[in-house]
């Protein structure tokens, strides 16, 4: 199934997915999406203000996702800070935060898992090994 | 002696941890290895990407970092492997 662009039409929050949400998580109105084209998402995506996350807040926003998860964002502080450079200098150069222990392909939708966060508690190295941890080591099995 | 590549990223851990067992590798066997930089030079991504047919499947499927790859016969290992493993692999190439 195609994944396409929908914008809340009260909030102009953006999703992207095969059908919008029901209800718009910002404004809570119901049934408030329309489709846009990906121009005029990437528009309203891009344009605004505070639409950059910095280091800081990322660290921060990874520390959200993984609270009270089964994983956590790994206690080596210097793992993390040369992984959080690789994944901000991939986004200036690469387009998107990719993870700097792998590799673009360069098929869009290949690459898109590659995104940090990825999908990491699928992969061998988080499924396989006791002390768990995705592939580049930001994230491992809570103890 | 076959002529080995590792594959590695500036800001990768696992290739950080690496680097320094690859270059003690080197000086204990005489074994040398092209140690191509994937995220900051182009021209080393997309050599690594022409051999993504033999790399991917022996790496998860997809193409990871470190990855010590023998361009001849396509034998390869990726990820933080222990020395003796490492030299196993570096010495049967």
């Amino acid at each position: 199934m195609k994944k396409r662009y929908w914008r809340c039409f009260v909030c102009n929050d953006i999703h992207y997915g095969v059908a919008p949400p029901e209800l718009c998580p910002t404004c809570k109105v119901l049934n408030a999406y329309v489709e846009v084209s990906a121009d005029e998402a990437r528009k309203i995506l891009g344009g605004g203000p505070g639409a950059a996350i910095t280091p800081g807040e990322f660290r921060a926003a990874i520390e959200r996702f993984a609270a009270g998860q089964e994983f956590q964002v790994n206690p080596d502080r210097d793992k993390v800070d040369l992984l959080v450079r690789g994944i901000f200098e991939n986004e200036r150069n690469h387009g998107l935060k990719y993870c700097p222990c792998r590799l673009c392909t360069k098929v869009w939708e290949e690459d898109l898992k590659i995104v940090c966060p990825c999908h990491f508690t699928i992969h061998e190295t988080y499924k396989g090994l006791a002390e768990g941890e995705c592939w580049c080591g930001l994230f491992v099995r809570r103890k | 002696m076959a002529r080995l590549i590792m594959f590695h990223g500036r800001e990768c851990p696992h290739c950080k941890r690496m680097m320094p067992l690859v270059e003690k590798l080197e000086q204990e066997s005489g074994i040398v290895f092209d140690k191509l930089e994937v995220w900051h030079e182009e021209k080393n991504a997309d050599l690594m990407r022409s051999h993504r047919e033999d790399l991917a499947p022996k790496c998860g499927s997809q193409l990871r970092v470190p990855t010590f790859f023998n361009p001849e016969t396509k034998d390869a290992v990726c990820g933080e492997l222990p020395y003796e493993k490492l030299k196993d692999w570096a010495l049967k190439q």
